[in-house]
């Protein structure tokens, strides 16, 4: 089966002109391959380049070399690190979903506007983006008299769910998730990872940063460890992990 | 950077129909003084200058080229002085550029060469601006039902209950209340007077909405209000908007993607997210360094 993602020579550096134009270099030539029903989640140490990589890949930061290669629904092979912007951004719209840690919520906005508008990014009709945010949003777990409130007024739990139900209302192609269950109590983490699952399943290709390396390992088909921008090991997440884990002690 | 002033009599033919864009423009121009080449060499970001060495020419914009596309907006941001607003008047029709080209959609031929008369028209019902200062788009003196109704029977509405009907809606979305309908705009409050403005500005629904720095002199909460209010407009209706502001919360609540202008040139453009998190040039970097803190 053909890659949905594949990632090639990827690198990142920043040049940061406000300080004497310092270089800061983030990823040295990544390759990388995720298919549809993949699981590819990148552990490695803070640093170590996993979280530019999604950015890269959601075009958050302007990649500096190398190949994002996005196979899009119709089947046409597109170079996300060199298309046009209102192209990117179409994509990310309906095919691409990105899940962030950082717990931004838009302002002034009502939790079940903010997954509807989601819904309707993804091409749905309103009426149906609100039912269809309505159910995301119980798969979450965030309960009903919730979804009038604006989102800024939630915890950082109930930020990040309503994050990932905007972010999986309908199933994307692609999913980044950036440490998507690190701000959620347990039993949250338990219905979220669940959730995960069930995109997996029904055949969205998945690239992950977790903390936790139980998720990872649950969760994962390949486990790929970054090192100072590049890929140091890939394989099983049971194997790997124990090599990390081997290693962190 | 291109530095080549002749395009103004070249390639007047229209461009080939593709679907994606609402507003097209190409390559605009405007020098405020002599606008010959030599106004120039020695202008722009790398130079420091928007003023002409040779001849003390001003050169507002240059080289700015973008599509919107229906149901996007586009943000321009800059300092004052940056040219963000130069472009916006001459897309509006407020000026006319020195050089390139504006392309509606929905309207044949390149509006930078069409009559007066026909640039004013196309204000009726085509593309629509939103002004900082209400008295700008808006007659003081007169209701703000009265206000609105001015584009109505522009575009041809002749039944006074038809107007009538539509004014209220449109300021009812807007949420003015009906009951200051009747009023004199200038006994309302800056907030009111800009959502009155807005009303006005989507009379006709027209396809191409300009926005200029539409909550700058606003108080904070009331200037989030009328922020609310847009968002709202610019998702339902489809409307291509292009947002002029030197605010960077403005562009991140209402833009998709951005224009980072100085001394009259784009130096950069990316998605809004994008120009947030990972600037390219150094004065992007700078401002959004200095917005964030």
């Amino acid at each position: 089966m053909e890659p949905v993602l594949s990632v090639r020579g990827l690198a990142k550096h920043f040049t940061m002109h406000t300080i004497d134009g310092r270089e800061v270099t983030a990823l040295r030539g990544v390759d990388l391959d995720v298919r549809a029903g993949e699981h590819v989640a990148l552990a490695g140490t803070s640093g170590a380049g996993k979280s530019s990589l999604l950015r890269c890949v959601y075009r958050t930061y302007v990649p500096s070399a190398g190949h994002v290669w996005f196979r899009t629904a119709g089947g046409a092979v597109t170079d996300l690190a060199a298309l046009p912007d209102a192209a990117v951004g179409d994509l990310r719209g309906h095919e691409i979903g990105y899940v962030s840690q950082f717990l931004r919520a838009e302002p002034r906005r009502a939790v079940l506007d903010i997954v509807a508008r989601a819904g309707v990014g993804r091409g749905m009709d309103r009426a149906v983006a609100r039912d269809a945010a309505a159910a995301a949003l119980r798969r979450v777990g965030i309960a009903e008299n919730l979804w009038a409130m604006h989102a800024t007024v939630l915890s950082g739990g109930q930020k990040q769910r309503v994050n990932l139900a905007a972010g999986t209302i309908s199933p994307p192609r692609l999913l980044l998730l950036d440490e998507p269950v690190s701000a959620l109590d347990p039993a949250n983490r338990e219905s979220v990872l669940d959730m995960i699952a069930d995109l997996e399943e029904a055949g969205v290709a998945v690239l992950s940063v977790f903390h936790d390396l139980d998720a990872m390992e649950r969760l994962a088909t390949r486990v790929v460890v970054l090192a100072d921008g590049r890929v140091a090991a890939e394989g099983a997440p049971g194997d790997v992990l124990r090599d990390e884990l081997e290693v962190a002690r | 950077m291109t530095t080549a002033v002749a395009r103004t009599s070249a390639d007047t033919a229209d461009p080939p129909a593709e679907p994606g864009w609402a507003l097209r423009v190409r390559e605009l121009g405007r020098i405020y003084g002599d606008p010959g080449p030599e106004s120039l060499p020695g202008t722009g970001p790398e130079h420091d200058t928007a003023i002409s060495p040779r001849t003390g020419a001003v050169v507002g914009a240059w080289d700015v080229s973008f599509d919107v596309a229906p149901g996007e907006a586009l943000g321009l941001i800059g300092e004052s002085g940056s040219g963000k607003s130069t472009v916006m008047r001459c897309v509006a029709g407020d000026e006319r550029a020195t050089a390139g080209s504006v392309h509606l959609r929905s309207v044949p031929g390149d509006t930078v060469r069409m009559s007066d008369a026909e640039r004013r028209r196309l204000r009726v019902d085509q593309i629509a601006v939103v002004y900082q200062d209400p008295a700008a788009g808006l007659n003081l003196d007169i209701s703000a039902g009265g206000n609105v109704a001015e584009p109505l029977t522009a575009a041809g509405r002749r039944r006074f209950a038809d107007i009538r009907s539509r004014a209220s809606e449109l300021l009812e979305r807007t949420e003015v209340p009906l009951a200051r309908m009747d009023d004199p705009v200038r006994t309302f409050s800056g907030g009111m007077r800009q959502r009155v403005q807005i009303a006005k500005a989507l009379a006709n629904r027209p396809p191409v909405l300009l926005l200029d720095e539409p909550t700058t002199g606003l108080d904070a909460s009331v200037a989030a209000g009328v922020l609310d209010l847009l968002r709202g407009l610019l998702e339902e209706t489809g409307v291509a908007a292009v947002v002029v502001s030197h605010d960077f919360g403005v562009i991140e609540m209402l833009t998709r993607r951005v224009l980072v202008m100085k001394h009259g040139r784009v130096v950069e453009s990316g998605l809004t997210d994008q120009l947030l998190e990972d600037p390219q040039h150094p004065y992007s970097q700078r401002l959004v360094a200095a917005a964030r803190g």
